[in-house]
């Protein structure tokens, strides 16, 4: 059952791709501007961005672009930079991986501050802690991602030397030293929104009368945490995380252009500042792409998590 | 030994070691430098950027090269270059033993080669700066610029970019069918003829350019430039971290610093903050035409309005404001730094009063409406938009704003669909030629896309292109500039300089004024 869920699921991804690219394609071919003379700026004469819209292909009526953009699709191919003179692919793929780490490890330092944080606020309601825990995530949540990491690097960076300025670094290890920071910048917003739910769901699962039960059973306070509350107050809290998920891969931009970090968000930005469209178009697809394999991860673990769930 | 001769040992070896340690460059190193955004396209003659196009030389020498100033010509590829007296032969002769960054020999052929690829119509944005040749011959060390017309920006020609120096053989044994995809492949790995060689390159976080250890060019200790060993550029965008970075030791150089935050890093006793004189001059483009895109009347082709504007201007509160005190008042459309820069131009002063007397002889004595483009998300648009609403205000002239991304802008004013933009220039030559043929021609882009045209600036345009006599082309450009001022199809506003933040221990680092940033004699002190 699970497998022909999964396999519709990944089908229902076609049409939204379909969608997304006549969407995309759409809307960059609109916008005022080309490439060409965007980045010669003053010195492009009528002459020359001719000539480089001719080599591009880019003075073909809108539908035939549009064919040959699709062809292309069809064939594996997302097309060559127009800025960057090399394959599409070739650039998702040094840059994802960079983003995908940030996002994990932003998602992994997220949880690991919402989670326990979120019980103890549940358990302790209504004292100082719980106040004292709530009033700082709320204005986590309230200051801006920019600021936020602005400070961090002067402070943890720059002042204290505790992490290196920015960049990426070359190996596991490197990547998890240099990515602290904004990986923390991004991690402390998310758990600024999962803190919140998953504090009152624990709540409103801590009164649940299965877990009376669960007491009246005599079982261990942290068997019930673990096995009866959190499971079941996790529940909201993972499609939350799902959709938030999707949102930091095409959020990072900020984070990726304060802390240089040469992902795909600061990609996209420059594409869209340079009317590169085949950049444009490929990585838009690409996050349609993920963000539906997110979600369909999400509704998985739903499931998995609360047997009541049906996935149809 | 006499006292007085061993005072004299004494005093020469004194001189000796004060001269050696004025020349003591230090050798090795890696130099640091972070860049606000990473090069596109490393190809002289297919680039499209100043990203590219500023660090492009440090890849590929040229047969001349820019003085450090940025005004004249100095040898480069080439020991001896002379000028025919007809003005139509560039005669050159290649250094002895010049060689490649891979060992292989610069040959005559090669330049032949890289000169007839730059001058290809079919190739890329730059073939106009060197369109006046006709042909090119090469025999021996000798290489022969023939050129269809005189042409007096032909010697700094061969010291921009474009004119670069290439392997012909391994650029033609890389994959692809035509130039174009030869280029692409090439260009990322290029091997070229400057003092450095691209050695690796993570495109958007870091590029190393190790020393070419074939370089021609002699440091002041006898050896072969460069003095570093290694030059790594980290690409940092935000304007804060870049700094931080700097402070922090992370970086050596910086470059891009916010005229905003020059104040307080000179007061830094860690770094050296630096503003290198540049040809960037910044000011408003004015639609000319009697009527807008809309078919509404223009205001703006009343010189008499153009000229009050730019009366009503108050640049030194600008320079303030905008520039935080480094900039200067732009005197003519060209920069102090473009050469035959007419220093008796005046540019216009601030006067309120005169601007309200051409207003109400133009009959806009209740004053009118004017909307100027100005690029969203630019603090510095959007302050010196602000402080000119005030200023013409006080003359009676409102100005709307109206803020476009970069592209979008760009591509309403190439469509002439504008009334006023701000605008910035830098020269990519040094020669007026370049930045005359765009603001004050009405050529292929119609005088900075203002519509101004004006038969006698046209007329002694088109004499200077081909006028070697030096002291008659200087009067040419006095009288185009004069004429353009009076016509002020454009605001003068101000001219800015390339703010660059190194650290104290950085030496030898040059940006000319077209841009180039020279690390061929940078070294670091220990």
């Amino acid at each position: 059952m699970h497998t022909s869920y999964v396999l519709r699921r990944l089908l229902q991804i076609i049409p939204l791709f379909l969608a997304v690219m006549v969407l995309v394609f759409t809307l960059v071919h609109l916008i005022p501007g080309d490439p060409v003379s965007t980045l010669l700026g003053d010195r492009a004469t009528p002459d020359i961005v001719a000539r480089a819209n001719k080599e591009l292909g880019l003075d073909k009526p809108l539908l035939v672009q549009f064919g040959l953009f699709v062809n292309q699709l069809l064939h594996g191919n997302l097309g060559e930079s127009i800025n960057l003179k090399i394959p599409v692919l070739r650039l998702i793929g040094e840059r994802l991986p960079v983003t995908l780490f940030l996002t994990v490890y932003a998602a992994v330092l997220g949880v690991a501050m919402a989670v326990p944080l979120a019980m103890l606020a549940a358990v302790r309601r209504n004292t100082w802690v719980d106040a004292v825990i709530r009033a700082v995530f709320q204005v986590g949540l309230s200051l801006p991602v920019f600021y936020v990491a602005l400070q961090l690097l002067t402070l943890l960076g720059a002042r204290l030397g505790w992490f290196p300025i920015g960049g990426y670094g070359e190996n596991f290890g490197e990547h998890l030293f240099h990515l602290f920071l904004p990986a923390l910048t991004l991690g402390l917003n998310l758990a600024a929104i999962l803190v919140r739910t998953l504090r009152n769901s624990i709540i409103e699962v801590l009164t649940a009368e299965y877990v009376d039960f669960a007491r009246a059973k005599g079982l261990r306070g942290s068997v019930i945490m673990t096995r009866h509350v959190l499971r079941n107050a996790l529940i909201a809290t993972v499609t939350l995380l799902g959709l938030n998920i999707g949102a930091l891969i095409g959020g990072a931009v900020i984070t990726e252009t304060v802390f240089a970090i040469p992902g795909v968000g600061r990609l996209m930005v420059d594409a869209i500042f340079g009317r590169d469209y085949p950049v444009i178009q490929g990585l838009t697809l690409m996050f349609a792409l993920i963000v539906s394999l997110v979600f369909l991860a999400t509704d998985l673990i739903h499931a998995r998590l609360d047997p009541r769930a049906e996935l149809s | 030994m006499n006292v007085k001769r061993m005072s004299r040992i004494a005093l020469s070896l004194a001189a000796a070691l004060t001269v050696g340690q004025a020349f003591a460059a230090t050798r090795g190193g890696q130099m640091t430098f972070g860049r606000y955004a990473d090069s596109l396209f490393l190809d002289p003659v297919l680039n499209d950027a100043n990203l590219d196009i500023w660090i492009l030389t440090n890849l590929y020498d040229t047969l001349l090269q820019p003085t450090a100033d940025g005004k004249g010509v100095q040898p480069g590829l080439a020991s001896a270059y002379s000028l025919s007296k007809d003005g139509k032969t560039v005669s050159l002769t290649l250094r002895s033993g010049i060689k490649f960054a891979d060992g292989s020999p610069i040959t005559a052929a090669d330049v032949k080669w890289s000169l007839d690829r730059a001058r290809n119509p079919d190739n890329g944005a730059w073939v106009g700066l060197v369109g006046s040749i006709a042909s090119v011959a090469a025999s021996g060390n000798k290489v022969t610029v023939t050129l269809k017309k005189p042409d007096p920006s032909i010697i700094p020609a061969l010291a921009t970019f474009n004119t670069g120096i290439m392997p012909q053989k391994l650029f033609n044994a890389a994959p692809g069918k035509n130039d174009a995809e030869k280029a692409k492949a090439f260009a990322e790995k290029p091997i070229g003829s400057g003092p450095f060689v691209l050695s690796e390159w993570k495109r958007g976080s870091y590029m190393v350019l190790k020393r070419n250890p074939y370089y021609w060019k002699m440091g002041e200790d006898k050896k072969a430039l460069p003095y570093l060993d290694t030059l790594r550029f980290e690409i940092i965008p935000d304007d804060n971290t870049r700094i931080l970075k700097l402070q922090a030791g992370e970086l050596q150089g910086a470059e891009f610093i916010p005229l905003s935050r020059v104040a307080e890093l000179k007061k830094d006793p860690k770094i050296n903050m630096v503003l290198f004189p540049s040809t960037k001059v910044n000011d408003i483009i004015m639609n000319n035409r009697p009527k807008l895109k809309d078919g509404s009347a223009n205001p703006l082709s009343d010189v008499r309005v153009r000229q009050a504007l730019n009366y009503a201007v108050n640049r030194d509160a600008l320079i303030q404001l905008v520039t935080f005190g480094t900039g200067k008042p732009m005197k003519s459309f060209m920069s102090s730094g473009t050469p035959l820069f007419d220093p008796a131009q005046k540019g216009f002063n601030y006067d309120p009063d005169k601007a309200k007397a051409l207003l109400k002889a133009a009959g806009f004595e209740k004053g009118l409406e004017v909307t100027s483009m100005a690029t969203s998300g630019s603090a510095d648009d959007q302050a010196l938009l602000t402080a000119l609403q005030q200023m013409w205000g006080a003359v009676g002239i409102k100005l709307k704003i109206e803020q476009l991304d970069a592209a979008t802008k760009t591509a309403r004013y190439r469509a002439n669909d504008f009334q006023m933009r701000t605008g910035a220039w830098t020269d990519d030559i040094a020669d007026p030629s370049e930045i005359t043929g765009y603001y004050a021609v009405n050529g292929d882009t119609e005088a900075a896309h203002t519509g101004f045209t004006d038969p006698a600036i046209e007329k002694l345009f088109i004499q200077s292109q081909q006028e070697t006599d030096k002291t008659k082309r200087a009067a040419q450009y006095r009288q185009i500039q004069t004429l353009y001022a009076a016509a002020s199809p454009t605001i003068f506003l101000f001219e800015t300089p390339y703010a660059v933040a190194l650290l104290n221990n950085v030496k030898g680092f040059n940006q000319i004024p077209l841009g180039n940033n020279i690390f061929e004699a940078t070294w670091l002190a220990k």
